[in-house]
Formats: structure tokens, sequence, C-alpha cells
């Protein structure tokens, strides 16, 4: 089983590699991205790139975003390129296909991030470093790194929900950004829309939480939430319904 | 009847429908070892449908089937192991060279680097592939990626591998030059070959055996002579002298004479089945016409197989039945 997932995870790293070393593909974006997100951004932010809170979302859901990109090219691509019947008459089982296929994606949009998270901290000590070494605060850079997996193991399970429905890679990926949007602006939109006294109210609890407690329970849920997911999307993924879509 | 082991695909009353449509109706095969099959068919005869039950990829509604001597419902991931298969599209990776395409199923099916890459030499070589091996696949002309996918269906040495329509959308020099490579294919690794096609020239040339299918029902089964020989095509070419055209209207309202033309002194006879030639020839003769030569023109595979789907359509609409 482990052999097969990765002889999966060998084979979508080489069409992966295809489209980062082809600029037309999306190599030109992610090193845009890369770029942006690595160099200019930490050199302009200083010191507060390293420090912000931020960071534990941003990373995450940067991450979330290229996996989304990635699961739907893989899922939906496979069918549409006519290349899933052929897989699925191999003797891979469905599982190492799939599972493969989401490690894959998710080891690419984490190691983006990490990457950048990389360039980001020697661009950010090269042009403020005078005083000493910048660097991240060990738990924050853990909880960072923790919740890009599971951000991007969540997006890669919704993602092979959407891929199964979508006859297009195209379609799959605009399906994907509604659903990023209602993910991530849905919470503030509901927050925005409570009263001023339960907006204080509840900010003032998660301060008596302390913030260790609340980001032990986000890994906790995202852990939850990533784990029924991809059980729901390994029982979809079976060879007797692919056949027929 | 031979047992399992000596059957490469054995198929009783299979069944297959989808909701109200029964893509195959009650097949029942028996395919010995070794030999290249040919599935004949139209479109939507249930070819593909069968290919899929026997790889375990879907199952009958009905019946039982086993391939190698493994049941296609329980053993399917058997079944696969020891199968290779190149189905409707060629299912390669387009973005991926020719050499990665048949790396990725050589790991697929564990074969061991050292061999694998000496695998993936010889059959890149032996389908002239080999000097375009690292060019992505998307580059390639049809004909190309058809072989390299009938390659990659047989990398792993397969004891049976299912074909499906490999010559379909190929121009005639890409179909010789494919059929060629699948005959010595088929001749040098002594594998079964199931071969589903409507291109009756090229089952007549490869195969041992063929089944014609049509509306999921197995029409016929037997060797191409076999089936040339039910396929009687009554058809009598005879060399005259002094026919005319009067003469040819009259034998054409002969008894058991379906048609005639002429062609200067060439008269093409068409006899009702099983009718002789030789009340024939007696009245030519009778209407003084010089008989240099009578030759009985041999049914071609083509005549056999038009036949059976001429005469399944005429019992499917005296029956009103569907196929």
């Amino acid at each position: 089983m482990i052999h097969d997932i990765w002889t999966v995870v060998w084979k979508e790293w080489q069409e992966f590699r295809d489209q980062l070393l082809s600029l037309r593909r999306g190599g030109l974006s992610a090193l845009i991205l890369a770029l942006i997100l690595g160099v200019v951004a930490p050199v302009q932010l200083g010191a507060e790139w390293v420090e912000s809170r931020l960071i534990i979302g941003y990373w995450p859901f940067l991450a979330a975003t290229m996996v989304s990109s990635l699961i739907a090219d893989s899922v939906a691509g496979e069918r549409e390129r006519h290349t899933l019947e052929t897989l699925l008459a191999s003797r891979l089982s469905d599982s190492a296909i799939l599972i493969g296929k989401i490690i894959a994606a998710v080891m690419y949009g984490v190691g983006f991030a990490v990457a950048n998270l990389a360039i980001g901290l020697i661009a950010v000590n090269v042009a403020h470093g005078e005083n000493g070494l910048i660097l991240f605060a060990p738990q924050r850079f853990m909880v960072t790194i923790v919740f890009t997996i599971l951000a991007s193991l969540l997006m890669a399970g919704i993602g092979v929900f959407i891929s199964l429905r979508a006859s297009t890679v195209k379609q799959a990926q605009q399906a994907f950004g509604i659903a990023i949007i209602v993910l991530t602006m849905g919470p503030l939109l509901l927050f925005n829309a409570l009263s001023y006294e339960t907006r204080t109210a509840f900010i003032a609890r998660l301060g008596r939480v302390g913030e260790t407690r609340i980001e032990a329970y986000v890994v906790a849920g995202l852990f939850v939430l990533s784990a029924i997911v991809i059980a729901g999307a390994l029982a979809r993924f079976k060879r007797g319904k692919l056949v027929f879509d | 009847m031979p047992n399992g082991p000596e059957l490469a695909i054995r198929a009783e009353h299979v069944t297959r429908d989808f909701g109200p449509v029964r893509a195959l109706d009650a097949l029942s095969l028996e395919i010995p070892k070794g030999i290249v099959f040919g599935f004949l068919g139209p479109n939507g005869a249930g070819k593909t449908t069968a290919i899929r039950v026997l790889l375990g990829l879907i199952d009958p509604s009905a019946g039982h089937a086993e391939v190698l001597g493994l049941d296609t419902r329980r053993d399917g991931s058997a079944i696969r192991t020891r199968c290779g298969a190149l189905l409707e599209h060629p299912g390669l990776y387009e973005r991926l060279s020719a050499y990665d395409n048949l790396d990725f199923y050589g790991r697929a099916w564990r074969i061991p680097r050292g061999d694998r890459q000496e695998r993936i030499r010889e059959l890149l070589t032996r389908f002239g592939l080999w000097e375009r091996r690292e060019d992505p696949v998307g580059r390639w002309s049809r004909g190309m990626k058809q072989k390299l996918a009938v390659a990659r269906a047989v990398l792993h040495r397969p004891a049976l591998v299912f074909l499906d329509e490999p010559t379909s959308g190929l121009d005639p020099v890409a179909t010789a030059g494919l059929r060629e490579d699948l005959a010595a294919l088929a001749a040098q690794e002594g594998v079964t070959v199931f071969l589903t096609t409507h291109n009756l020239n090229e089952a007549e040339r490869l195969c041992a055996q063929v089944g014609v299918i049509r509306g999921g029902k197995l029409l016929a089964v037997g060797s191409p002579e076999q089936l040339r020989a039910r396929g009687d095509s009554g058809r009598v070419d005879i060399l005259t002298t002094g026919i005319t055209e009067e003469l040819v209207r009259h034998l054409a309202g002969l008894p058991d004479v379906r048609t005639a033309t002429a062609s200067g002194d060439h008269l093409a006879v068409s006899l009702s089945n099983g009718a002789s030639v030789a009340p024939i020839v007696a009245w030519l003769v009778q209407h003084e016409v010089g008989v240099e030569e009578v030759r009985k023109v041999r049914a071609t595979l083509e005549d056999a197989f038009l036949d059976l789907m001429g005469a399944e359509t005429t019992n499917g609409e005296a029956a009103g039945g569907t196929t």
C-alpha cells in the first residue's frame, strides 16, 4: 500500500514539476507569488512580517488555495484528459490512488508555503537584520506549520468531492473559488452581523480562554474535520462509481 | 469443456444493465489461453462493457465470469494485476514523457528498477519510439500514442491483454503498422489478446477466434474460417461468351437468383441460400451462352458479419424486440 501511494505521489509530482517549470502553465504565477510573498512583503514589513499574528491564518490560507487548484487538476483533470479509466484498470487500489493524490497536493502546497517562509526570513534578515537575527517565535511557527498542513488536508478532501462532481478542471476550480470565499468570508460576515455587545463579549471570552488553548481547539477541529472529509472522499472514490462518471 | 486454467476467459450468461438499458445480454464465452480473440460489433454493441466487466471494474447484474481462473466480482484486483489494458482512450499522461509514462506504470506494477529500465527500452525500441522517449507525449501523433499505449499495456508481461479498438481513428498506414506490431507482439510474448474492433480486415488478419456481438448478445463465435463458412455469400462469378442484357434480365427473374449483373462477358450472380449453381449454368448453355469459367466467390468475414447483423435486425424486427 505504502509503495503504491508513493508511486502515485511520484507521478503527480512529475506532472506538477512540468507545470512549475512551464511558465505558461502556472510557473509564472507561482514565481510572481513567491517574489511578492517571499521577498517584497518581508522587505517592506520588516520585523512586523515575522511577529504578526496574521501568519497563523495567512500561510495556511495560501497553501490551501494552492492545494485546491492542484487537486482539481489532479482529480477532475484525470477524468477530463481520459487517463482515469486506464489508471483504474491498473493494479493500484482506489485508496492508494486517492491518498497518493492528496499527499502529493498537500506536500506541494505546504512545501510552497514553507519555502516562502524560509525565503522571507532570509529576505527580512538581509534587509533589516542589522541588530541581530529576526526569527519567528517557535510556538507560533509550529502552530503555523500545523495549521498549514491541516488546512491543506481539509481543502484536499473538499477538493476531491468538488472535483468528482465537476466535469472539467475549470468547473472544479470555479467551484473551489466559491467554496474558499464562503469558508473564509462567511465567518467574518457572520461575526460582523452580530451586535456590538455580542462581539465584544465574544472577544472578551476568547481572551479569557487564552491564545494557546484557542490554537489547540482550532487544531483539534481542523483535524477532526479533515479526517471526516477525507474518509468521505475515500468512500466516494470507488472504481465502480468512477467508471461511469 | 476445458477447465479453468486452460481458459483465459470464461463468461456464463453475463448480463449487465444500466437502468433500463441492457448492455450485455446473457453473454457466454470461452476463450482459450494464448490466442488473439477478436470481439466484433458495431458501436454500442457492448464490447467496452464486456471489457469493464472482465477487468472487474464493474460487476455484472447477473451471471458469472472468470478471467485467468479468477472471479471478476471477487478478485478484481488480482485480475487487474495479471492483465494489461488499452481502453477506449490511450490514457496517456500528455505532459509526461513517453519514458515517464511507462516508468509510472512499471512502478505501479512493481517491476524492479533494472528490469523496468530494460523492458521500457525493449518496448520503445520495438515500436520505433526510443529516439522520442523524452518528448512530452502531448506532442506525438495519434498513431505514436496508440503504440505507446500498447507498450504500456504489455509492459508488465501480463498473461492477458485487453485492447479496445486499438486502431480506431488511425490513418491506414498507422493502422497497418500497429497491426503488424500487435501480431508480432502476440507471437513473441505468448500473451492472450482480447481485441475489440469493428475493423473486420484487422480481425481477419490478427485473430484465431472471433465473436460477433450486437445489442449485448453474442451472435456467433468461432474461427474466421468458420464464420466465413456460415456466411456463404451465394455469389458466383461466371466468365461467359455471348451474354446479352436481355438474357441477364431473364436470368435475374429465375427462382433462386437474387441478383444478376453483367459487365462485358463477366456475369455476377447472387443465389439464394443453399441454391446450386448447376441449373444456372445449364440455363445459360440452353440459351447458347458460352460458359468459360464458373467460380464461387468466397465469403469474407465482412459478408459473414453483415449477414449476422442483417439476420439479427430481421429477427429483432420480427419479434418486435429491442437489442
